[in-house]
């Protein structure tokens, strides 16, 4: 599969949503069905990339496309549905990332004191979307997150304020943040 | 895309994490299982989301303090009516066959409408007689409400001092004279029955 240079500005796309959009409203719920196929291959890469793993990117996926269906008499055509539903997706993998991250340290701190267990992650096995994905995690989520959306997904600094409602400096900090520490990380690699 | 900032590990990374992620084929109707479930979204107009949707509204100190102005003018001059005016006070229902407000004046001194109130629950029919319509119980029928038992006729009145009372017919045939509660009494008539007193034009005595 692959995915236009920037998926979430095409004007098929756009008009095609809007349409598809107009016939859920006039209760066609079908036609919701080729908006969810349109765009969850994108946001399911964004939710894996983004949580980690498959199981909390499906939680997210599946209340990302609900919230959305719920809220579609609110979408305003003037926005992109992608970009609309974009920010929906964002908002959910970080309620997703913040109830998993008090739930790991729950789990982390009983697990520590009942079996004094070292840390057993695997090394490295070579496989390059495994390790791409273990570096991600490796990032804050806000790091990553603004490391995604720009280079994944591609978007620009003011799509991405849009997004998720941070200011457009603040987000190029991040994102050269991410850029060192994944360069940091590079180096230790090499060094060992 | 490609940064000429990026360094070549992290552009490495980037493309990686670009590569398409494996799906499950059943996951979009797994989706449309749970939205099938659901009611249709709301249509709601954008015209209706305008009014019932809360928002934030940049105000100046300047702006702001002309509205605080404006809107302690506007209590000022509803309380200056209100006590000029003698104007219309909520009364608690007594289990009193007849309750009462006093009769209450248009602000417009040359037209000088008195709107005169009574609640009376049981009654049938009720009018209001004085001396501006010469006692005629047939002269001055009053209105009851669609709500409740509250009647009321409005009348335009002279300026000056005027004695009146309500006549109120109850649903088993008696007919009484009362004075208005709410109102000061006139001296006793020699007639047997209270009347009440409005001054038009000014405060009631």
């Amino acid at each position: 599969m692959t995915y236009p240079p920037r998926g979430w500005v095409i004007a098929k796309d756009m008009s095609d949503d809007a349409a598809d959009v107009q016939r859920v409203l006039s209760g066609d719920v079908d036609a919701y069905a080729k908006l969810v196929d349109r765009y969850y291959d994108r946001c399911a890469r964004f939710a894996i990339r983004m949580l980690g793993n498959r199981d909390d990117a499906e939680d997210a996926l599946q209340s990302t496309f609900l919230r959305a269906y719920r809220a579609l008499g609110r979408y305003q055509e003037r926005d992109r549905f992608s970009a609309w539903l974009y920010r929906i997706l964002v908002n959910q993998c970080r309620s997703i990332a913040a109830r998993r991250s008090h739930r790991e340290r729950v789990f982390v701190r009983e697990e520590a004191l009942l079996l004094n267990a070292p840390d057993k992650r695997p090394a490295w096995t070579g496989e390059d979307e495994e390790f791409v994905q273990r570096v991600l995690n490796e990032l804050d989520p806000l790091l990553r997150e603004a490391f995604l959306l720009k280079y994944v997904e591609e978007l620009s600094y003011e799509e991405m304020a849009a997004l998720t409602g941070a200011g457009v400096s603040a987000l190029k900090m991040r994102v050269k943040r991410a850029c060192d520490k994944l360069r940091e990380r590079w180096e230790r690699i090499r060094d060992d | 895309m490609t940064d000429p900032e990026l360094d070549p590990y992290v552009e490495w990374i980037a493309r990686e994490a670009k590569r398409p992620v494996a799906i499950d084929p059943m996951a979009v109707e797994r989706v449309m299982a749970r939205v099938r479930l659901e009611a249709r979204p709301s249509t709601r107009s954008a015209r209706w989301r305008w009014f019932l949707e809360p928002r934030t509204l940049p105000l100046s100190p300047l702006l702001g303090g002309a509205l605080a102005a404006g809107l302690i003018g506007i209590g000022a001059f509803i309380g200056h009516f209100a006590i000029d005016r003698g104007g219309l006070n909520e009364t608690g229902r007594q289990s009193a066959v007849v309750e009462s407000r006093p009769p209450l004046a248009s602000s417009s001194t040359d037209t000088n409408v008195i709107k005169f109130v009574l609640v009376a629950p049981h009654a049938s029919t009720v009018a209001v007689v004085g001396d501006f319509n010469n006692w005629d119980a047939q002269a001055t029928p009053m209105t009851r409400t669609p709500t409740g038992g509250t009647w009321s006729v409005s009348l335009r009145l002279p300026a000056g001092r005027h004695v009146y009372a309500f006549v109120v017919n109850g649903a088993n045939g008696t007919t009484q004279w009362v004075a208005d509660p709410t109102a000061p009494l006139a001296p006793e008539d020699g007639l047997g029955a209270p009347n009440s007193v409005v001054l038009v034009g000014g405060s009631a005595s």
